[in-house]
């Protein structure tokens, strides 16, 4: 009994993991211009220590966050670690940091409601603010 | 037993580390990160040595520590240090950068200081292992005696675009410092250094250019004491090719793909130097990898052929004595020079442990041909330029 209700658990784990995978990832941002739109290769240079014609500032989630898993592999394109060794040769070649973290989802938003110019990633299934504005969508 | 080298070595490692979560706590705008590297490396022939690695398991090569102290004193206004210790004897620890950054504009920033001369694509984080997947950089496209820090000025210029964004770097030096050529450790002093970089960014693709002079003058004094004695002679071709002041010149392109499944990354350079020791030479590395996480495997081949300028042919022989001494010791200078044509092929593979910790194993095969050096030191002359290099590094960024 016991080996079956964990072989539901790992497939219902499985099932659920799937699912968010297909979850799609919302770029969000606290700008005048509601009607912005921003390209995939402009989301990825602004969250990759680049810069934009629109001074937007990247905020992201903690490296263990599934947002963040979802936004490096589908939005960015590559993985954690190797994200990772780019930012120690950005940093330790003097020439950009990686974005500010917040702990979760809610404090994104918080802080991109209370930042002008503030950006960040989060799921679709969030509640997004009225006065925020989603310049990218990656279905 | 542990040598008082490699003992010093992990208790700056503690120190460093500790110093770094301590004060990293304090202040938002005072900021200490850094990175470290254990390289244990064998190489398996007993004629040769490889990067100073010989036919016993060595650590104290490569292994290394950096601390980097960063200060955000205004907005606009940043202030950068870096220490780095070596357990290589031969390699200066101390103060590898330190610089201050101003940023009117989001894309625009100057930096004023000692900082590290980015010929390359990985040159500036040449030891900072974790940010590339190999263990080691290729020797043939990153030869170690050529990367050193300059003093000047650097300004960069961000342009973001719709579908790429295109960096540009422009920087302006010298440097005067000791440098390794030809088995030699000598002074070489660079001035009017110089160098323009274009970084683009196309979606999975890094493309990298730059352009690199400066006119350095070498201190060899016995070399331009028989330049001299050779013009007096009037030889004058003889006595110009021996010039220890003139042009160094390097060309760089480096395209990289990479995506959450593979990447691919090759880079070729040309150097070209004005000297009689310094060899132009060209080189290029082609490595594949695929990753299945949390481990990269990959495959890598690298060569490089150097190519030193031809001696001039006017001392007659066999009409003095003297003359004839003249041109034996001319010849023996050009006889004598190393040549370091080789070409590697590597398989390694990265285990990303947790983010900032990496572990790597690789397996190198290096080849020379005939009498080249080939980047060895040979211990044996029945050495037949063929040796496997085996490394394992632990890779910490902080």
């Amino acid at each position: 009994m016991q080996s079956f209700i964990r072989l539901m658990i790992l497939i219902f784990c499985i099932f659920c993991d799937m699912c968010y995978a297909r979850e799609t990832i919302l770029i969000v941002a606290n700008i005048d211009d509601k009607a912005m739109k921003l390209t995939r290769q402009e989301v990825r240079n602004i969250f990759m220590g680049g810069t934009s014609p629109y001074e937007l500032t990247a905020i992201a989630l903690p490296i263990e966050n599934l947002t963040r898993v979802l936004f490096n592999t589908r939005v960015v394109g590559l993985t954690e670690s190797r994200i990772q060794s780019y930012w120690a040769q950005m940093k330790f070649s003097g020439r950009k940091r990686p974005p500010r973290e917040l702990n979760s989802e809610q404090l994104v938003i918080s802080f991109l409601e209370e930042n002008q110019g503030a950006v960040g990633y989060l799921p679709a299934h969030v509640d997004i603010p009225s006065d925020l504005t989603v310049i990218f969508e990656m279905k | 037993m542990i040598k008082p080298r490699l003992l010093k070595f992990f208790c700056t490692t503690l120190v460093i580390f500790f110093s770094a979560v301590t004060f990293a706590e304090d202040d938002d705008k005072l900021q200490f990160s850094g990175f470290a590297r254990l390289v244990l490396g064998y190489l398996d022939d007993k004629d040769a040595n490889y990067l100073d690695y010989d036919n016993s398991i060595r650590i104290d090569k490569e292994s290394l520590i950096g601390l980097q102290l960063d200060y955000q004193a205004l907005d606009n206004l940043a202030f950068t240090g870096q220490l780095i210790g070596h357990t290589d004897k031969n390699r200066d620890s101390g103060i590898e950068w330190l610089y201050l950054t101003y940023t009117p504009t989001k894309k625009l920033k100057f930096k004023l200081g000692r900082q590290r001369t980015p010929f390359l694509n990985y040159s500036d984080v040449i030891d900072v292992g974790y940010a590339y997947p190999w263990a080691t950089l290729p020797q043939q496209t990153y030869p170690r005696h050529f990367f050193s820090t300059f003093d000047g000025a650097m300004v960069s210029y961000e342009i973001p675009g719709k579908e790429f964004s295109l960096n540009i770097e422009g920087y302006w030096g010298y440097f005067d410092e000791d440098i390794v050529v030809a088995e030699r450790t000598v002074n070489a002093k660079t001035t009017n250094f110089s160098g323009l970089i274009g970084h683009i960014n196309y979606n999975n693709w890094t493309f990298r250019g730059s352009y690199h002079q400066g006119r350095t003058d070498v201190e060899l004094n016995d070399l331009s004491e028989f330049s001299e004695i050779l013009a007096q002679f009037g030889f004058n071709q003889s006595a110009e090719s021996l010039k220890t002041v003139g042009l160094t010149e390097v060309f760089q392109l480096s395209a990289n793909y990479e995506n959450v499944n593979y990447f691919v990354r090759a880079e070729l350079n040309h150097i070209q130097a004005d000297f009689v020791f310094v060899p132009d030479s060209d080189g290029y590395f082609l490595s594949a990898g695929y990753h299945y996480y949390p481990f990269s495997s990959y495959i890598s081949y690298s060569k490089n052929k150097a190519d030193y300028d031809q001696a001039a042919n006017e001392i007659p022989i066999g009409l003095s004595p003297l003359l004839d001494s003249l041109a034996f010791s001319y010849q023996a200078i050009f006889n004598q020079l190393p040549v370091d044509s080789s070409e590697a092929f590597t398989l390694g593979t990265r285990w990303d442990i947790q983010p900032g910790l990496a572990l790597k194993g690789e397996i190198s095969l290096i080849k020379g041909q005939g009498d080249d050096r080939a980047f060895f030191t040979v211990n044996n002359p029945e050495f037949g330029r063929k040796a496997l290099l085996y490394l394992l590094a632990l890779e910490w960024v902080f």
